[in-house]
């Protein structure tokens, strides 16, 4: 089993060549500089991005394309590090992959749901495959089939061997009580992170180090950012809480997790996690424009660990973990970008948005 | 070889008599990479009437692989097949329809038989946890003061649950420990009734409920279910020997039928990207030049009505959609492996497989120089492409052939064999081996030096290969302005004039440089006005380009812009002495590898005896296969960052033909 020197040596060249292509704050604000979407487009040629746009002809120039095929960098970066990374890491990656293809399934199972109310004289599945991820021949969901089945039931049938059947035939049951995709959903993303969590625990030495490390930053924010939405806009019941959180993490302690559920101030445990995010406080005075606030702060501190993984020892699988959530984390810059362009938003209603940009002043 | 496959366009209008045995021949031999020509913009286009067929054969194409599997045939695609014509529908649903009658009769009842047996199961694996409890199962739920909530949970929530519960009075136990569907009951007050249901909801528990026919104690109930599983699975039994036997009479008439509807499916899928007009229809691929002339004896062949247009495409100009075969040699794999890790070069752009053959064995020779380790990396090299030996390593086998045979060239250049060098050869191997050019351990500083004139050697050819490629492309605002345009290399030079007036007076001093130096040029006037030129190469490329000239608005975005365009140069000057003083390792890794052996005598110690031999085995080793790596490691680096990165952009889209049999190789006529 290749591990250490032997087993990073070629990726370990390769991720860091294609951590040198990010683009740079400077460049991401050049970007937002952009008078409108059609400037973003042609700044964005000029970048590692270009060679996706440059098949795309000035028709097909939409929002929505633009989208779809600058994520196909993204697609392109996890082919690469998973065919590169050592063999016993590869499940590990695989498995961080699949969050796009849960991202995927959700908008399937949505796109079923609504379709009905759709006003469009293109087909369902024309108009949704627009929205998916790029992902390629990873993909375990046979997504077209299930948006042409026309219901939620018919599709999940579908997903028979895919690694979602077992999370989705405990699920359904409620789904056909409730007729509510939430527990769906709910029952997805546990499944998808307590795997990835799973698969983390599966590595030894420094790789389960960085593993764990850089994995449960970003489980961290998820399970924050569920436990407060879920209490805030829900309004759910501490066992509910419970259930619909995780009990692992990096920073944050079940104990965290279960406090909030229960009623503890989440201002002063967030404040004591993260020290360096103050005035929780007011962020969740206005819920609806705090709560994303404090998603960007705490995106903002899985992108530093990823940028520290960067330093010292590079023979692990946190360098390409790293790279890889940056690629994301730059890519969802970038969609806030063509979409604020697009939709001529001003500055001060994008600008904080940008996770780049804003960490770097 | 220095470029990708030349490819040619192909147009084909073919008459709507002749489109399946056109598509037939397409699709048949491996070669013809088809564009969506449905959406190609044509004027007078109808629409496609062949997607409905296109589904229709997907759909048959499904039936019949649920039929096999129903029947336990494997699915099996004849290894050289015969080419029939495309199947008729309505003459072969019929057929599908009458075994699929015939086989799902007893598939019916084979599944509801099953399902049946499943739940006999599930409800007896309920009971056996609790199967010696005296109580009557009913009884359960008929309680005043206590709630029972008995049932199947996912069994990664079994510990939330339990915590979720961790406020509320309660039991719980795990009735079945089952790694899929682990079975629970939870017991507690009656008040507390909304807190369990909740808990339980919430950790996705889908209660169980015995049928009210079951009366009695978990015991006797049991042994009732244990008499019904049994019955029920003498019945499975028959009815899977049945369908066996279906089976066995219908596998030639469904294999035959699989392939045909298969190449159907194929080539209906082929002809719905096919931009259909009222009697004809227009096919837009892409094929390798040098199968052109086959592929269109085959479809006039196929056609005498057709009309082929075909264009040669020229190297030059943007080819983002032109698909890129590469020329498949075998010695050169492993080399390609390398580059197609770092990009697939694009249409017009230089294949730099054949520089990377040179350059990288003769770089990890020049670090790794040892006659005798590298005749071993030679014999390695053989032994894993030939798969006898370290079989993991065959893909790097030929690799490993070339390096070695560098290192040996350098190995006796530097007078090295298994980390012997001077005297010590003459005193351990008794024969006399002197450097043919020089021992880096006794010319440390001019083989730094050396390093760092090949790397400028090697920078210089880089930017050369740079213009070219932009000028192949016609991309004129990079040719002057980008980052290895002409701007920037008359600049480099006037950088390696810096360059050697800073180490000039140091044994390392780059003889190239020295020798640009004596130039009679005006090098203090060239750095002025070439790093102006760089500091506003962005500007001048916009210029070029027609794009806006400085993005942002009034003074601030005019201060922004001057202080990106003095990063600019920073960040190339930056660059220009990281990329040259980075061949400084070629050297030091030479230097390095003479003191690791140093280092391995060391602890061999003098006496020859023995041990003396162990150690310097062991040594051997060592060196082979770590410091064998880590000048891999160093040589691809070299590679990634200062020499791809030069010339090479990459992003070329793969070509992918249309073939019948995805596992089959390319069928001959």
């Amino acid at each position: 089993m290749a591990s250490g020197v032997s087993g990073y040596a070629a990726i370990s060249t390769r991720v860091r060549a294609m951590y040198s292509d990010l683009l740079s704050p400077q460049e991401m604000t050049r970007l937002s500089d952009s008078p409108d979407f059609s400037a973003l487009v042609s700044g964005l040629k000029a970048t590692p991005y270009g060679k996706y746009l440059s098949g795309l002809k000035d028709n097909e120039l939409t929002p929505r394309r633009v989208i779809l095929q600058i994520r196909n960098r993204l697609s392109d970066s996890y082919s690469s590090v998973v065919q590169q990374a050592p063999e016993q890491t590869r499940s590990l990656v695989r498995q961080l992959f699949r969050y796009f293809e849960v991202g995927n399934l959700k908008a399937v199972l949505r796109s079923i749901q609504t379709v009905s109310s759709w006003n469009s004289d293109l087909a369902p599945w024309d108009r949704v495959r627009e929205v998916l991820f790029p992902f390629g021949s990873f993909s375990t969901i046979p997504a077209q089939a299930m948006v042409e089945s026309g219901s939620v039931a018919a599709a999940v049938e579908l997903l028979r061997g895919s690694p979602y059947e077992a999370t989705m035939s405990f699920a359904m049951k409620r789904y056909s009580t409730e007729q509510n995709l939430f527990p769906l959903e709910v029952a997805l993303d546990l499944n998808y992170w307590r795997r990835l969590w799973a698969e983390a625990k599966k590595l030894s030495g420094k790789d389960r180090e960085m593993g764990l490390k850089i994995i449960g930053s970003l489980l961290d924010l998820n399970n924050l950012m569920w436990v407060i939405r879920y209490k805030i806009y829900h309004e759910l019941s501490e066992e509910e809480l419970i259930n619909y959180t995780l009990p692992f993490g990096y920073h944050v302690r079940d104990e965290d997790v279960r406090a909030i559920a229960a009623g503890a101030d989440i201002a002063s445990i967030i404040s004591r996690v993260y020290p360096s995010i103050t005035h929780v406080n007011e962020l969740l005075e206005h819920p609806e424009s705090g709560l994303p606030k404090l998603e960007h702060l705490l995106k903002q501190q899985v992108m530093q660990r990823c940028v520290a993984a960067f330093i010292g020892d590079p023979f692990h699988i946190g360098i390409p973990l790293a790279y890889l959530l940056l690629s994301d984390f730059e890519i969802q810059d970038l969609v806030v970008l063509i979409e604020a362009k697009s939709s001529r938003l001003k500055d001060e209603d994008f600008r904080p948005l940008l996770l780049k940009t804003t960490l770097a002043h | 070889m220095l470029f990708p496959k030349q490819m040619s366009e192909v147009e084909l209008i073919v008459p709507s008599k002749d489109l399946v045995a056109v598509t037939r021949a397409l699709s048949g031999y491996g070669v013809f990479h088809q564009v969506d020509s449905a959406n190609l913009g044509l004027e007078g286009l109808a629409q496609n009437t062949w997607s409905e067929k296109a589904g229709a054969f997907s759909a048959l194409e499904r039936r019949i692989q649920t039929i096999m599997q129903i029947v336990g045939l494997a699915e099996e695609y004849p290894a050289r097949p015969g080419m029939d014509t495309m199947v008729d529908l309505d003459a072969t649903r019929p057929v599908v329809d009458r075994i699929d009658d015939d086989v799902k009769g007893v598939s019916d009842q084979l599944s509801g038989e099953k399902k049946r047996l499943e739940l006999l199961e599930s409800q007896l694996r309920q009971l056996e946890p609790i199967a010696e409890v005296n109580v009557e199962v009913g009884a359960l739920n008929k309680s005043p003061f206590m709630h029972s909530i008995l049932g199947i949970v996912p069994s990664a929530n079994i510990t939330r649950l339990r915590t979720s519960l961790l406020r509320v009075p309660h039991v719980f136990f795990t009735l079945r420990e089952d790694p899929q569907k682990p079975v629970v009951w939870i017991l507690g007050p009656k008040s507390n009734f909304d807190v369990l249901e909740r808990a339980a909801k919430s950790a996705y528990l889908n209660p169980l409920s015995l049928p009210e026919e079951f009366n009695g104690t978990p015991e006797q109930i049991t042994a009732m279910l244990r008499k019904e599983i049994e019955t029920s699975k003498q019945k499975i039994a028959a009815l899977e020997a049945d369908l066996a036997k279906k089976g066995a009479s219908y596998k030639s008439e469904l294999e035959k039928l699989l392939w045909d509807v298969h190449i159907s499916r194929v080539m209906a899928d082929a002809i719905v990207r096919f931009g259909q007009l009222r009697h004809t229809y227009v096919v837009v691929g892409w094929v390798p030049t040098e199968d052109l002339g086959d592929l269109t004896a085959r479809l006039k062949e196929a056609s005498r009505e057709i009309l082929i247009e075909t264009m040669e495409t020229s190297r030059s100009g943007h080819h983002a959609n032109i698909p890129v075969a590469l020329t498949n040699n075998k010695w050169l794999k492993p080399i390609q492996e390398l580059v197609t890790t770092f990009g697939r070069p694009s249409y017009g752009e230089l294949d730099p497989t054949l520089l990377i053959a040179l350059t990288f064995p003769i770089l990890y020779g020049a670090m790794f120089g040892d006659l005798g380790q590298g005749l071993i990396l030679i014999l390695v090299g053989i032994l894993a492409h030939n798969r006898i030996f370290m079989k993991g390593l065959q893909g790097l086998g030929l690799l490993l052939v070339y390096c070695g045979f560098f290192a040996s060239i350098f190995g006796y250049l530097y007078g090295s064999i298994f980390g012997f060098e001077g005297h010590l050869i003459e005193e351990y191997l008794h024969f006399h081996f002197e450097p043919t050019w020089m021992s880096p351990l006794e010319n440390i500083l001019t083989i730094l030096g050396l390093a760092i004139d090949a790397g400028i050697v090697i920078l210089f050819f880089g930017y050369l290969l740079g213009l070219f490629n932009n000028i192949r492309s016609r991309d004129w605002a990079h040719f002057w302005f980008g980052h290895t345009g002409i701007v920037a290399l008359i600049f480099y030079f006037s950088f390696l004039w810096i360059l050697d007036g800073l180490l000039g007076d140091t044994p390392i001093a780059p003889k190239v440089a020295a020798a640009i130096s004596e130039l009679p040029l005006p090098f203090s006037s060239l750095v002025l006005v070439f790093g102006g030129l760089v500091m506003f190469s962005g500007f001048f490329r916009n210029m070029v380009e027609g794009h806006t000239l400085i993005e942002g608005k009034g003074f601030s975005g005019f201060a922004m812009f001057l202080v990106q365009s003095f990063m600019d140069l920073f960040e190339t000057t930056i660059s220009m002495l990281s990329n040259t003083l980075s061949f400084v390792r070629v050297g030091a890794f030479a230097v390095a590898h003479g003191g690791l052996s140093l280092a391995i005598f060391s602890l061999a110690g003098e006496e020859p005896g023995l041990r003396f031999w162990i150690t310097i085995l062991i040594g051997n080793i060592f060196i082979i296969g770590f410091e064998g790596l880590i000048v891999y490691i160093q040589t691809m680096r070299l590679h990634y960052y200062e020499i791809l990165g030069k010339f090479f952009h990459g992003g070329g889209m793969q070509f992918e033909p249309l073939k019948l049999n995805p596992s089959q190789e390319e069928a001959k006529p």
